[in-house]
């Protein structure tokens, strides 16, 4: 178990982001878990998701659920915290207690709103660093992560190749395809939709974009799971009951679920950091620093890296991931890559996948040894 | 297809590969070929293998292995990107030998490749006498079962090298750890090696 804890960073020099403008005195939100060693080179920076938070192997505070990668992280698990230090930061522009939208901006002590800058996830990774700087660490044992973890992972090893031993990339991709932006799009829509949204400034409100940020949810819940899934769980069932309505109302279990998935998610996330945040990802392109080329991106990469992806995952498909492990080959990389054969979609790196495990575990152990 | 011998056939790749050589093993099966290069040669190792439970093995042993498969995932590598790539007992087995051999030059320095001789006595003596498919140590799965597509002879590979002008350097004898430079078809190989292993390259 681990505390939350915050510190303030870039107290001497701002943080410069890539849309221009900067941030100073950010605070980042995280935890940790196991011991840094003498040596300092047991550290694994685990990087969360669009939705994650620093809450990967202790209960969540608002859901009171167990971590998001509670399977994967912890004494005895994939990633032993009884071996490694495991820090997870919440991301700038998250709302889980780092700067970001909903935070109050020193300048003028109101919430930042849609006043905050418009972050990259190369952002997010400079923010990052100022934080293992200040927990000391020079260099990191394994930077992994899924999704947009996995963009974080792409972009710690290309902008900052000599702190990053081993890496992890998980269902994820070198940029945003049309699909995509197009699916992020929906979903912003859908908040900026609501009334309630208020250009963004519903913080002293009574009426908060729950229906708009509930509807994001439901349209990115589907594009995290595969068809096959969907049908084998809920296919046509009908939800407590035995006819059709002939109503709107929730005839349907796959109705009623995403319904669940929707209003649940409003209670610990914030409309404003959703669309911060998805904009990061839609934006970023690991190569759109270096002139487009990938090969450029990753030259000075020397980290051992483990690529996965997923059999039935359409929103991070294998092909996207193939795509990365093609660009580490080129540079004659220490690259491994395995597709976990699951028909859990893109969610299945959050699941019980004991084949996915087992890789993790066989690369991050065996690395270590061979330190 | 763990047909290998570690005890003979290790020692007679090894031979083949210089001190410190980058090295991809096609096929790479539990790693262990990758790890004995890597002990007495001191290698710059990578492994592609098919099977997931292998490759499972592999990173748990810490050797780098792509999952994929020799037929489809090579051309995701640039040319002479390796010193030496190693193909032991998959060329029958994969669906087009023969880009699979391309490949293999391509993307390597100089490529060793073995497989089971199908011209081997024992194999005709079987096919002329019994009227079977062969199945022997070399040669263990029946018909119906084998994952083999393509068996070849010992001078049906010297042919498939002289067509896509792939230059044979060496061969070597696996029953008496035996290495020798190439010289043309010999009738003794082609009859009484079980196994073709071969040294080639393309510049």
């Amino acid at each position: 178990m681990s505390e939350n804890k915050i510190v303030t960073l870039a107290e001497d020099e701002p943080l410069n982001l890539d849309g221009g403008g900067s941030l100073s005195k950010f605070k980042t939100a995280y935890t940790t878990y196991g011991k840094l060693n003498d040596k300092k080179n047991n550290s694994i920076l685990v990087c969360h998701a669009l939705t994650g938070d620093q809450y990967v192997a202790s209960d969540h505070p608002i859901t009171k659920k167990n971590g998001w990668w509670s399977m994967v992280v912890g004494p005895d698990k994939p990633i032993d915290t009884n071996k490694f230090f495991v820090i997870c930061p919440n991301v700038i522009g998250g709302c889980m207690g780092s700067t970001g939208p909903k935070e109050i901006n020193p300048e003028n002590g109101k919430e930042f709103a849609t006043d905050f800058p418009v972050i990259t996830i190369a952002d997010m990774v400079r923010a990052q660093k100022l934080l293992i700087d200040y927990l000391g660490i020079e260099k990191i044992f394994c930077v992994t992560g899924g999704s947009m973890g996995g963009m974080l992972v792409l972009e710690w090893l290309s902008k900052f190749p000599e702190m990053v031993h081993s890496a992890v990339p998980i269902a994820t991709a070198t940029n945003h395809s049309a699909q995509n932006i197009a699916l992020n799009e929906l979903a912003r829509q859908s908040i900026m939709a609501d009334p309630n949204w208020q250009s963004g400034n519903y913080y002293h409100s009574d009426k908060k974009p729950m229906k708009g940020l509930s509807v994001a949810r439901m349209a990115a819940h589907i594009s995290y799971l595969s068809k096959e899934a969907l049908q084998s769980k809920f296919g046509r069932n009908l939800q407590d009951k035995n006819s059709l309505d002939y109503s709107f109302d929730a005839d349907f279990q796959i109705e009623s679920y995403l319904r669940h998935q929707g209003f649940t998610f409003v209670d610990r996330f914030d409309a404003n950091s959703y669309l911060y945040i998805t904009r990061a990802m839609d934006y970023f392109d690991v190569s759109s620093s270096n002139n487009g080329s990938l090969i450029e991106a990753f030259k000075n990469t020397q980290s051992k890296i483990l690529c996965v992806s997923f059999t039935s995952d359409w929103l991070y498909p294998t092909s996207e991931n193939k795509k990365i492990v093609k660009v580490f080959n080129s540079l004659g990389l220490n690259v491994s890559f395995i597709e976990i054969e699951t028909e859990n979609g893109h969610d299945s790196f959050l699941l019980d996948e004991p084949k996915f495990f087992e890789a993790i575990k066989g690369f991050i152990n065996s690395t270590f040894e061979n330190l | 297809m763990s047909l290998i011998n570690e005890n003979k056939d290790f020692g007679v790749i090894a031979e083949l590969i210089p001190n410190n050589a980058s090295v991809i093993d096609v096929g790479c099966n539990d790693g262990s070929l990758l790890e004995y290069l890597k002990e007495y040669k001191n290698i710059d190792g990578r492994g592609m293998e098919i099977d997931q439970k292998k490759v499972q093995l592999c990173l748990a042993k810490g050797i780098s292995v792509i999952e994929g498969d020799a037929d489809t995932d090579l051309y995701d590598y640039p040319d002479k990107l390796f010193d030496y790539s190693i193909l032991t007992y998959t060329l029958q087995a994969t669906k087009s030998p023969k880009t699979v051999m391309q490949q293999l030059v391509r993307i390597s320095k100089k490529a060793i490749i073995s497989f089971p001789n199908f011209g081997h006595w024992k194999i005709g003596a079987s096919l002329l006498l019994n009227r079977k498919m062969p199945v022997s140590k070399k040669l263990s799965y029946s018909w119906h079962e084998t994952p083999n597509l393509h068996f070849c002879t010992i001078n049906d590979f010297i042919d498939l090298c002289e067509e896509l002008e792939i230059k044979i350097e060496k061969k070597g004898d696996l029953s008496n750890k035996k290495l020798s430079n190439f010289s043309g078809k010999n009738f003794l190989d082609s009859y009484f090696n079980e196994v073709g292993l071969f040294l080639v390259s393309k510049d």
